[in-house]
């Protein structure tokens, strides 16, 4: 369990590095894009462009409500990007505007480089059915169909023959695990196994985007962190990006590449799952991550001290890598009984951690200590 | 206010009498084919001798109900024809399917528009309200008036009255299919006509049936009514009766009514169930 949690960890510094050495690979870019529901949105939309009025003024001045207010993100190649927020913070309006089954009031949605609102229907069609696929809470899984036809319906409606269709289907249930109940009906799956048959549908058309609307937040506990952890290591196996919803930070930090927090139809904060922990953007996003675990998020080059303000010896400390999380310094620590740990980077020595700075980086005050 | 009325009736008489005088060829030409889908159906219905009808029905009845109403249906059938109302059942028969068939015709693709277009199912509504709530046995004169005493006019006045339950049990389930499958078949990339076909419709199946179910219960109860009109069949047995005070013959003549009905019933019910 640890070294799979680890080698994801190091799986995802990876595709970090990767992703931000090419920042021109963005496969959705989403620019300040408004939604405002109401009868009189489109006065309500002229309001926030002219006069800048927030979203309490429309709703007292228009009665419309604001879904999503100024989003902008990217998503980038092989990125899984986490949309975490509490219900009613715009997070499903957000993911729906992102293959446009809700229009945007104001803003552009580019998908590959295409902006999606400009699209006709055919060519929406052709979008969605080969570059973005969907998941959706509810599963909806056809009740009259067996897995297998759900798992084929992408391909059905894009007029594959049967033969190729049910080929690349049962190849889809075989990454989720689910070859054995092809021929049954969703009714007699559990809810894990219905998601599972819900993200084979997804992955039969082979988008590169896949859209996860809170997929896993109905399962029970133990199903989902089994669903979280396959969902990220067949998402990158694939190489598919993905933009996953959820109201869970612990998923979002379990399953996430980047995350963008949302509140009230605003994105308060975007970063790597250590970013948001280490440097919340405000008291709200602070209180959200306050009982969140820093043992795997927390690094060693963040509570390191520098090796000139240690008064011992680097030489006979046990190493480490700059990249290694606080859950692997306290293993060492406990294990040589040492005080403290040297960090190197390519053979040189780039600092110390010490007890106290390990202590500090579970507690999350390690910004200070660092700086 | 008097002079109004009567100017009124006055009209409606002429313009009956106009059309019968003037448009009779239509009118013969519909007489023709509603009597020709009943006289075709009756004949099917008549050509095999009766035991083997009672035992397809109670074959029928047997896969889609299990044995005991399989055997029911059969005996209860095979009762008719031993009260000697064989001729009459098969021709209440024919109406019903004949007129449950025009009916459908019209209804499911009425109701099928009406559930894809809020503006039509808003138009419909109080059509159909007006045809519920009058008494049934209207639909005759105007039916009468034009088409002649016969199986005809009883057919154009049971399809009026069998039509509103699948028009709005059609619409119904059409309209009501679940958002998160609207939104699955967008996501996916359907063209409107697959949203039809493979989400709307299989959803709206039950609903369907259900309306199927009811249009056909309609349908016998102005089957039976229409035995004023000559529309031949157990429904002009009874009115024959009751005219005569034939009590024995209007109980016999009933009870092969309740047969059918009960039968077409549970079984078109066992079907909606396996849908």
């Amino acid at each position: 369990m640890r070294a799979a949690r680890q080698w994801h960890d190091k799986s995802r510094d990876r595709e970090m590095e990767m992703t931000q050495a090419d920042t021109s690979d963005v496969l959705i870019d989403c620019r300040s894009v408004w939604k405002v529901f109401g009868d009189r949105n489109a006065e309500a939309i002229r309001a926030i462009t002219e006069r800048g009025l927030t979203k309490k003024d429309i709703l007292q001045e228009y009665n419309c409500v604001v879904g999503v207010s100024d989003a902008t993100l990217q998503v980038r190649r092989g990125e899984i990007f986490c949309i975490m927020g509490l219900s009613g913070s715009g997070k499903s309006t957000l993911i729906r505007l992102l293959n446009r089954l809700i229009e945007p009031s104001l803003g552009q949605v580019l998908v590959k480089g295409r902006d999606i609102a400009a699209m006709d229907a055919a060519t929406l069609r052709e979008t969605r059915a080969h570059h973005i696929g969907m998941v959706f809470q509810s599963v909806a899984l056809l009740p009259q169909r067996t897995v297998l036809e759900n798992a084929a319906f992408g391909l059905e409606v894009q007029g594959v023959p049967k033969d190729e269709r049910n080929r690349a289907a049962e190849a889809a249930l075989a990454k989720v695990g689910l070859s054995d109940w092809k021929a049954r009906y969703p009714s007699e799956l559990s809810g894990g196994m219905q998601q599972r048959v819900g993200l084979a549908r997804a992955l039969t058309s082979d988008p590169e985007i896949i859209l996860m609307d809170e997929p896993f937040s109905a399962l029970d506990p133990l199903i989902r962190r089994q669903l979280q952890d396959e969902f990220r290591q067949l998402t990158k196996d694939l190489g598919k990006s993905a933009v996953f919803i959820t109201h869970d930070l612990d998923e979002a930090i379990r399953i996430g590449d980047r995350i963008a927090i949302m509140k009230d139809g605003v994105i308060i904060q975007t970063g790597t799952a250590e970013e948001i922990v280490m440097n919340p953007a405000d008291q709200y996003v602070a209180d959200f991550v306050a009982g969140i675990s820093r043992l795997h998020l927390v690094k060693a080059h963040s509570v390191m001290i520098p090796a000139a303000e240690w008064q011992g010896t680097a030489e006979g400390l046990p190493r480490c890598s700059p990249e290694a999380d606080i859950d692997t310094l306290i293993g060492q620590i406990t294990e040589t009984g040492s005080d403290a740990i040297a960090v190197e980077d390519a053979g040189k020595l780039v600092g110390i951690v010490t007890i106290r700075n390990l202590l500090q980086g579970v507690r999350g005050d390690a910004v200070a200590a660092a700086a | 206010m008097e002079n109004f009325v009567t100017a009124f009736d006055t009209a409606v008489d002429n313009a009956l009498f106009w059309l019968s005088d003037h448009a009779a060829f239509v009118f013969d030409f519909f007489r023709l084919l509603l009597e020709g889908l009943y006289d075709g159906v009756l004949w099917l219905l008549m050509l095999p001798p009766f035991h083997v009808i009672a035992a397809l029905a109670g074959l029928l009845a047997w896969r889609m109900l299990g044995l005991g109403a399989g055997i029911a249906t059969a005996v209860a059938l095979i009762a008719c024809a031993a009260m000697a109302r064989w001729p009459e059942t098969m021709s209440t028969l024919a109406l019903v399917i004949a007129a449950t068939v025009i009916a459908l015709a019209i209804s499911l693709p009425l109701g099928v528009l009406a559930g894809l277009m809020p503006r039509l199912d808003r138009a419909l509504t109080p059509v159909l309200d007006l045809i519920q709530t009058m008494p049934p046995y209207i639909y005759l004169l105007p039916a009468i008036a034009l088409l002649g005493y016969g199986p005809a006019t009883a057919l154009v006045a049971t399809v009026i009255v069998a039509m509103p339950p699948t028009i709005r049990l059609t619409a119904l389930g059409i309209r009501q299919t679940p958002n998160e499958f609207i939104e699955l078949g967008h996501a996916t990339g359907v063209t409107p006509m697959q949203m039809f076909w493979k989400i709307r419709l299989p959803f709206a199946v039950p609903s369907i049936m259900a309306g199927i179910n009811q249009s056909l219960m309609m349908a016998f109860g102005m089957v039976v009514i229409a035995g004023i009109v000559g529309s031949g069949g157990l429904g002009e047995t009874i009115y024959g009766a009751i005219r005569t005070l034939d009590i024995a013959t209007s109980i016999n003549a009933s009870i092969a009514i309740v047969v059918l009905t009960m039968v077409l019933d549970r079984v078109t019910q066992a079907a909606a169930r396996v849908k």
